[in-house]
């Protein structure tokens, strides 16, 4: 029965060992590193319960410690990655990639639509009517209508005369 | 005792021989993973959380295609997805070769074990501050 227990406390350190490494491996890498916080905990967890299974009998504990200490190392590397992130989210207009290209998307077709479309806006009122119509089509027409209005207003002296 | 028999007998002893044999076995995995996924393709099931979130490449991106590339032997075209990627590569390649090799030692030469432990902590603690110390640098 003792043995048995010495058996379960070294191959839950084993195993805590195993994952620890993995974990610490995994932490360091930018991409992938918030991942290993659960391998992370996992570590942490079985290390534990060996240890409270270990402190019962004799068995020893540097397996189960180190193993404690890489989990404890690798989750904090992991847990670090989550402020390094938001660093990078502050840094990079508050806004993620994806909702800044969206807003632009929106801006452009909003703007689009507007120039290619004719808007008439028509209010009646006891009677009286007042139309307002704009659109792309008119405006060079408006234009021409300015330039040629600007040319016969060059002969007329529109100075105030002097008393 | 066959050196087989010896292996698997001291597999089940020792926890070294334990600890090694499963770290070569996820390292190969890691490599198969690599060589099964097509950076053609680009059918990765990973992707760059930092990436994601601020729409900007973090220092280990591209480090997939990278793996692949290298296993593939297009290193060139490895370089340009991650110039880091061939010196993480030749990490786990050296750790799989120092498992192999620290275990071998290990059961043949049993009155140097401590001393095969403590040079292969410090060989692979070098050896992984040295090829992982652009992302540690990133990080922190």
């Amino acid at each position: 029965m003792e043995e048995n227990k010495k058996t379960s406390a070294h191959a839950i350190g084993t195993a805590a060992l195993i994952t620890g490494i993995i974990t610490f491996v995994l932490a360091v890498i930018p991409c992938v590193g918030i991942i290993a916080i659960i391998p992370g905990i996992i570590t942490i967890v079985l290390a534990v319960i060996g240890l409270t299974q270990a402190s019962g009998d004799n068995s020893p504990l540097a397996l189960l410690i180190s193993s404690l200490v890489i989990g404890i190392v690798a989750f904090l590397i992991s847990f670090s990655q989550i402020f390094v992130t938001t660093r990078l989210v502050r840094h990079t207009d508050k806004f993620p990639r994806e909702i800044r290209e969206a807003i632009k998307d929106i801006q452009d077709d909003v703007f689009k639509n507007l120039e290619e479309s004719k808007v008439n806006i028509r209010i009646e009122s006891n009677g009286e009517v007042v139309e307002i119509k704009a659109g792309t089509e008119d405006k060079e027409i408006k234009l021409k209508q300015l330039e040629e209005l600007e040319k016969s207003d060059k002969t007329k002296n529109d100075t105030v005369p002097d008393k | 005792m066959s050196f087989t028999e010896h292996f698997f007998s001291a597999f089940r002893k020792e926890t070294y021989i334990t600890v090694n044999s499963s770290l070569a076995v996820i390292i190969l995995m890691i490599f198969v993973y690599f060589a099964a996924f097509s950076p053609a393709k680009n059918n990765y099931p990973v992707t760059c959380i930092h990436e994601k979130l601020t729409g900007e490449p973090c220092v280990s991106c591209g480090l997939s295609h990278s793996f692949s590339l290298i296993i593939k032997g297009r290193i060139t075209e490895a370089y340009k997805w991650n110039s880091y990627g061939m010196r993480i590569f030749l990490f786990f390649l050296g750790q799989l070769i120092f498992r192999v090799v620290f275990s071998y030692y290990y059961l043949a030469a049993q009155s140097i074990r401590k001393q095969l432990v403590i040079y292969d902590i410090t060989g692979s603690a070098f050896l992984f501050l040295l090829s992982f110390y652009p992302f540690i640098d990133y990080l922190f």
